[in-house]
């Protein structure tokens, strides 16, 4: 019973262990990887595309989906598979891979992962094949040496997998000058894995215009062996003047071998990459294939005779004009057309049209290029420009012109368009038809609108010279203006006049005011009352006084009359001391002296009656 | 006679012969500017019935825009011909155009046309002013006064208001071309926003070169090439204007 449960715990420590081991070499290995063999199979022969799986068994995994290519499930088999020494539960799916046409075939990736495959189909079984069975005749491969130099300027590749040729037509051109060049990417069979990205110039002095997107493929024999080339058409742009050295470059991922030293007997008796690769396992590596350098001349665009209207278009081109519609009214906008076409560098043909014609409204135009299917730097840019004819009648739209620089010719050229003829009919808005004319000039019966009408007015009335009321017209509104500050200047005149009219009113009233203050004067003095006598009198000229200052009488007092009267008149400052001192201390006056103030308080009165 | 009433009876006499003097003035100031805005040179004109003539003619030419148009301007100038607002109601029905009722106040305020009531506008202004002026210098015949100064208030105020309520219409203009697009910037080229019917009427907002900012009744807003629309209210260089 012991020995059971020792042998029950051994078990299960052994399956633990087993777990664990296995957990650690499944975290350096892919759990689902496929290959493909062999990597290049001609038209009618098949590849052997494998998927191992060796995680979840029930994982399903989908068949890839690549145009061109035939995949057919062969069988489905488990096996262990020793990862690490470990050996490991799998699956295997093996599918077969039939080419339904040449070409060098991407097959994606298992999982996102995992990197693409490349098989490549050729058209005819390849000559020197090294797959024994399947190929028909003997190898007569010629070897060809890493980094040589061949025919038409190609220069292969350190690992002679592959060369790019950048060909330039010429070596001499013009700053702004479009140039149309090619790249030739040539890869070899059985070498190169992937394309990583498109070709582009090594220098910055240069750019490349109008690269196009999917190149041209074809496959060539260059001594001896089967290259893929690819082709891009492209224009060649260059900014400024001087010698430059241009070269092209291409980013590839070759297969190299990786090389055991006891290989190395068999790479120096063969001398060639593919016999490594064949030979012995591979190894993807990311490469920067270039094309051997060009010099090119650029030269500055010369600045005598360079026409006004120049933009900057080298190359040559012809232009033509048209508009639409050829006939219209004043006020409705018309389309002036320019057509360029010809070869260059359609990025810098600019124009603008017309700018100022008389009559004609312009707006600025605007453009749109229609490149050549063949050739990016041919096509045709037409330009497009609203007008509007500000006044009928029959109008000629001057000739267009467009200048550009000849690089063959090597000068400025000016092309021309024709004039144009167009008709400007009188705006509907714009005539000052009557009714006669109207009617007259509509042959067509009575429209819709009229049904029910009510009919014409027979006398014509007053005319009227605008429609703007009369009201709001500046000649009618000097008439109200001029009455209202007529009005204005009268009310004003006649406020001056009221209140002088006014006047002799408060003065009549102060006058009998003051009369009855001397009346009462004249009867204190007879009564002898020097105190009552001396009150009205200083009453008397408060009033005066406060009329005169334009004061309240209370505030005429002693004081006030010392600052403001002062040395210039003693009576009156006196008078007020004799009230103060009559009122409290009962000073007795002679006869006389009443006689006085009271003449003096009527002079006083008098006085201020007289002042206007 | 007081010595102290002696200036007050000189200043009355002298108050008396300057408004007349004043008053004199006046009148001959009045008559001066009545016969410079009578001695205006006819030109060319509008008249009423003319502009109705013209409108029945182009709707019968199967012009509405047109007909709108000159509808329009006939109603300035008569707004309460009966003719005039009925063939306009009949085209805009015919193009199932909105046809707005006239408010009662329009119709209070338009019950003359500009002319008389332009004129009604000085008389009334004449009689405030001389209502006012004669208070300062008559005390009798208060209330004589004051019916003549309300009468005033009154003619001024129908003139004033007419104004207020003319003043969108002389803002006005009518789209005289079918599908008339209406677009966001004033270039030919700019993107169109809607289109208008032949015949609306819109509010001009303002001018851009050869294109108008227009306003429908609807609230939207645009700009509308000067060759399809016209104003109602044109001034002598603009389009539509005889």
């Amino acid at each position: 019973m012991k020995m059971q449960r020792m042998s029950s715990s051994w078990l299960i420590g052994m399956i633990a262990a087993s777990v664990l081991a296995a957990s650690a070499a499944l975290a350096d290995v892919p759990l689902v990887y496929a290959t493909i063999e062999p990597a290049q199979i001609s038209m009618g022969e098949s590849a052997r595309y494998t998927i191992t799986n060796l995680g979840n068994e029930s994982e399903s995994i989908a068949l890839p989906v690549v145009a061109g290519l035939d995949f057919q499930l062969i069988r489905r088999s488990r096996q262990f598979e020793f990862v690490n020494g470990i050996a490991l539960p799998s699956v295997s799916i093996v599918v077969r891979v039939t080419p339904q046409m040449a070409g060098i075939f991407s097959i994606p990736g298992i999982t996102p992962k995992s990197p693409p495959l490349v098989l490549q189909v050729n058209a005819e079984r390849a000559a020197g094949s090294y797959f024994g069975p399947r190929i028909a005749g003997p190898p007569v491969k010629p070897p060809i040496l890493t980094g040589a130099t061949m025919p038409n300027g190609i220069h292969l590749t350190e690992d002679g997998s592959a060369y790019v040729r950048l060909s330039v037509p010429k070596r001499e051109v013009y700053v702004g000058e479009s140039v149309p060049v090619e790249i030739d990417v040539g890869m070899r069979s059985g070498f190169v894995s992937s394309l990583n990205g498109l070709p582009k110039l090594t220098s910055d002095d240069f750019t490349l215009n109008n690269l196009s997107r999917s190149p041209e493929r074809r496959e060539r024999i260059l001594a001896g062996e089967r290259f893929v080339l690819f082709t891009w058409h492209s224009d060649l742009a260059v900014v400024k003047p001087g010698v430059f050295t241009l070269s092209a470059e291409v980013p590839l991922t070759v297969r190299v071998r990786t090389q055991p030293r006891k290989d190395s007997l068999l790479d120096d008796e063969f001398g060639d990459p593919f016999l490594r690769n064949f030979f012995g396992p591979t190894a993807p590596k990311d490469i920067n294939a270039a094309s051997p350098a060009v010099e090119l001349t650029v030269l500055a665009l010369p600045t005598e005779g360079r026409p006004a209207d120049f933009h900057g278009a080298v190359g040559r081109f012809e232009i033509a004009s048209d508009i639409s519609p050829a006939a219209a009214e004043a006020g409705e906008p018309l389309t002036l057309r320019m057509h360029v076409t010809g070869s260059g560098n359609f990025d810098r043909v600019d124009t603008a049209m017309l700018d100022h014609v008389d009559h004609w409204k312009t707006y600025p135009p605007k453009s749109s290029f229609n490149p050549s299917e063949t050739d990016s730097h041919k096509g045709e840019k037409t330009f497009e420009q609203p007008l509007i004819a500000l006044k009928p009648g029959k109008q000629i739209i001057p000739a267009l012109t467009f200048s550009y620089f000849d690089p063959i010719a090597r000068r400025y050229e000016t092309a021309r368009s024709a004039p144009l003829g167009v008709t400007i009919a009188p705006s509907l808005a714009d005539s000052a038809l009557t009714a006669q004319q109207v009617s007259a000039g509509s042959a067509a019966p009575e429209s819709a609108y009229t049904a029910g009408f009510r009919p014409d007015h027979v006398v014509v009335g007053r005319l009227a010279s605008s429609l703007i009321p009369l009201y709001l017209q500046p000649r009618f509104l000097a008439i109200p203006s001029i009455l209202a500050l007529a009005f204005a200047g009268a009310w004003m005149s006649t406020g001056r006049r009221h209140r002088d009219r006014k006047m002799p009113v408060r003065s009549r009233r102060v006058s009998k005011a003051a009369n009855r203050m001397l009346a009462q004067m004249e009867d204190a003095a007879r009564s002898g009352d020097p105190a009552r006598f001396f009150s009205w009198a200083r009453a008397a000229m408060q009033q005066n006084l406060a009329a005169r200052w334009r004061l309240a009488p209370d505030q005429v007092t002693s004081a006030e009359v010392d600052a403001r009267i002062g040395d210039e008149d003693q009576d009156i400052p006196l008078l007020f001391t004799l009230a103060d001192e009559a009122k409290y201390s009962g000073h007795a006056l002679h006869a006389t002296d009443f006689a006085r103030w009271t003449q003096i308080v009527r002079r006083q009165l008098l006085a201020e009656k007289a002042t206007p | 006679m007081d010595a102290d009433c002696a200036p007050a009876a000189v200043g009355g006499k002298g108050d008396a012969v300057i408004t007349r003097a004043q008053l004199a003035a006046l009148i001959i100031a009045l008559a001066l500017a009545g016969c410079q805005a009578r001695a205006e040179p006819a030109e060319i004109g509008y008249s009423a019935a003319g502009l109705y003539n013209l409108a029945n003619s182009y709707a019968r030419a199967g012009k509405p825009g047109m007909a709108v148009l000159n509808y329009e301007r006939a109603s300035l100038l008569a707004p309460n011909d009966s003719d005039i607002d009925a063939n306009l109601r009949h085209v805009r029905d015919s193009l199932r155009l909105a046809s707005e009722p006239r408010s009662w106040f329009d119709r209070a305020v338009r019950v003359a046309s500009p002319v008389v009531l332009s004129w009604m506008g000085v008389v009334g202004l004449s009689l405030l002013g001389v209502s006012l002026l004669a208070g300062r210098m008559v005390s009798r015949h208060r209330l004589i006064r004051l019916a003549a100064a309300l009468v005033g208030i009154a003619l001024v105020g129908v003139t004033v208001c007419n104004g207020i309520v003319l003043w969108p219409k002389l803002h006005e203009g009518v789209v005289i071309t079918g599908a008339t697009a209406v677009r966001v910037s004033p270039v030919p080229m700019g993107d169109a926003l809607f289109v208008l019917p032949e015949a609306e009427t819109v509010s001009m907002v303002a001018e851009h070169e050869s294109f108008v900012l227009v306003r429908t009744r609807a609230g939207r807003t645009g700009w509308v090439s000067r060759a399809n629309l016209a104003a109602v209210v044109a001034a002598k260089s603009d389009p539509g204007s005889p």
